[in-house]
Order: structure tokens, then sequence, then C-alpha cells
């Protein structure tokens, strides 16, 4: 009984978290060495994988388009679906494609509306700011899949340059 | 004797205050964090591309640069001169199909990425450039299948000489100025 009783913790003993303090130093400093301040964010996956480049230049805020496999989206609204046809050269081999009833020509209507809505907006903000550094320069952030085909990138900078958007970034992955 | 006390007993030290900070860190740190590095090609509409130099070099005619890339390789166009030194500029024939300037690797079909062959472009563009200093602007003619992948590999290959660095250990400058065109419209 008395055995029993020495056994029982004392009221003042502490937990020893030393070993989790060190833990927690080690993830501190991983985490603060990935910490980033950058403007712009992807969201990867299977229908978004952008390559990788040797470029140096590092991203800066401006209207964010997103060509993904399975749609188009500014500025995290989705504009538009992406259809898959059957690629007209290459038999039983299909390509990603823009639907047909989309287009006016080489022009993506919806994605031409929704790109001119924020050229404007940003032209009035610009306006009202009165500032040179917000004048509009018409950039555009592209991210798109890699495996796209150039004929979806070119309809889409086609209509970007006529919705008044003629500098394109192109978002990519740094290799060190 | 109290002394003696102190010895034997030793007062652990408070870190609580330390791990609720250290608590409150991290998921705020986590949120923060980037595991992948982004970074921007910079590419204009042709129309209004970067100012060409105005002043004329009479005894030189303009580079105009293009690379086309289809599915059998990448052809260096506008730069005749270089590529065949002393042979006259042959026009193009009606139906003619000329063999790309840098085939696969593979020959025939390119199968991926990896079967165009860079280096070899790399190293004709740096040819290129030694005959024309200034020249900065390629302009890329990709044909309607071409995968933007490859497109990015080929801008890759045309701004910078990775395997020829200067004394202060940068990549020799080729051509970073890169215009798309639109390819033929089929």
């Amino acid at each position: 009984m008395a055995l029993k009783k020495a056994r029982r913790p004392s009221a003042d003993a502490g937990l020893n978290i030393t070993s989790m303090m060190d833990m927690m130093t080690i993830i501190l400093v991983f985490l603060l060495k990935s910490f980033s301040s950058s403007d712009v964010s992807v969201a990867p996956s299977d229908q978004l994988q952008l390559p990788t480049s040797t470029t140096q230049k590092a991203p800066e805020l401006a209207v964010n388009l997103v060509v993904a496999k399975n749609q188009i989206v500014v500025d995290g609204v989705p504009v538009i679906a992406m259809t898959t046809m059957p690629d007209s050269d290459n038999p039983g081999q299909s390509m990603v494609a823009v639907p047909e009833d989309e287009k006016r020509g080489q022009v993506i209507t919806k994605l031409y509306d929704r790109l001119l809505e924020k050229a404007e907006a940003a032209k009035t903000l610009a306006e009202q700011s009165g500032n040179e550094e917000h004048a509009f320069k018409g950039r555009i952030l592209i991210q798109c899949d890699k495996e796209l085909p150039f004929s979806v990138l070119r309809e889409v900078m086609y209509t970007a340059g006529q919705a008044q958007f003629g500098e394109f970034k192109f978002v990519v992955y740094k290799t060190e | 004797m109290a002394r003696k006390k102190h010895t034997e007993q030793p007062e652990d030290l408070n870190l609580v205050p330390v791990m609720n900070l250290v608590t409150i860190l991290i998921p705020f740190l986590l949120m923060a964090a980037e595991f992948v590095s982004l970074a921007v090609i910079d590419s204009t509409l042709p129309a209004i591309g970067p100012p060409q130099p105005v002043e004329e070099q009479p005894d030189k005619p303009p580079l105009n640069l293009s690379l086309a890339i289809t599915a059998d390789g990448v052809t260096v166009l506008g730069a005749d001169a270089v590529l065949n030194p002393g042979a006259a500029p042959t026009p193009p024939v009606e139906g003619e199909v000329r063999p790309p300037t840098v085939p696969c690797k593979s020959g025939g079909k390119c199968t991926g990425v990896d079967d165009y062959d860079w280096k070899e472009l790399t190293r004709i563009l740096a040819l290129i450039k030694d005959e024309y200093p200034d020249d900065e602007n390629v302009i890329l003619v990709p044909d309607q299948r071409v995968k933007y992948e490859i497109l990015v590999k080929t801008m890759d290959s045309s701004r910078e000489d990775v395997d020829n660095k200067g004394a202060d250990g940068k990549a020799r400058t080729l051509f970073p100025f890169v215009v798309i065109a639109g390819g033929a419209v089929n």
C-alpha cells in the first residue's frame, strides 16, 4: 500500500516536452526556409501540369488565365469546358480542343467577354489611382498544361490579344 | 545547506511559452510554404513586340530568325547565311519539303520532348549569335499539334546556352525575346 502511494506522481511533476521542442524547432526552420511571399499560386492537378523551364524571372501579379485539359479558368472562375475530339491526322488518337460552338472564327467568345471585362476593370482602376505604376499594360499570366497542343494555346493567345492583353507571361516550374 | 539542495534538484527550464509560440507559428508557415518555385517566360504578341533596333547596318541584312517546330524536328529559318555559308539563298519551291535543320534523335517523327535534339539547336543558335551579336529576337512557328511542353523547351534552348558559361559563371544569352507566331491556320 505504501509502495503504491510512492509511485503515484507528485502534483508538481511537469510534462517533459524537450523532445517535442526539438522536433518543432526543426520543422520551424524547414518551414521558414520554404516560406514564400509569391503573389502567384497554382493548384496542380491531373488536368493542369505546368512544364519546367530554366527561366529565372519571378512571376508578378496579373490576370490569371489557367488553361487546363478540362477547362479554361480566369481568375479562379471557370469560363469554358474543353472537349476532346478525334485527331484527323492521327487516327485513333484524340486531342483536346475548344468546342466549336464556343468559337467565332479564332476567338473564344466567352473567354473574350470575360477578359475584356477584366481589361476594362483594370483600366478604370488605373485611371482612378492616377499612378503611373498601375497603368494597364495588358499583362496576363498563362498557366497551361504541358500536354495541350499548340492549336488550343494559339486560340487562347489570339483571344487574349483581341481583348487587349498582349504581354503574355507563361507560368512554369523553375528548375534549380 | 540550501545551496546543496539546489544542486541536487536543478530547476527545469519552462518551455511552455516557447511551445505555444512555435505551435502557432507552424500552421501559419505551413500555409505560406512554397514547395515548388514558379517562374515566368515573357512573350508578346507579334504586333507589339520589343522595339526593333532602328539603325540599319548596310553591310548586313537584318536577321529575321524563326524556328519552325514540327513533329519532325526544328527548322531554323532566316539564317541561311550562317547555316550554309557561301551558298546562294534558294527560294522555297512549291511543294518541296526540306528536312529540318535539327531532326529528331530517333529520326522520323519525334516521340517526346527528349527526342528533340535541344543541344544541337542551342549549338546552331550560338553560331548564329556569333554572327549577329546584337540580335535578341526569335520567332517561334509551331505546328498545330506541337505540345506546349515542347514550345517551352524550345524557348529554353534559344534563351541561353547553359553549356557555354561566361567568366561570371552565367550562361551565355542567345535570343531571349520570344514571339510566338500563329503558324498556318488550317
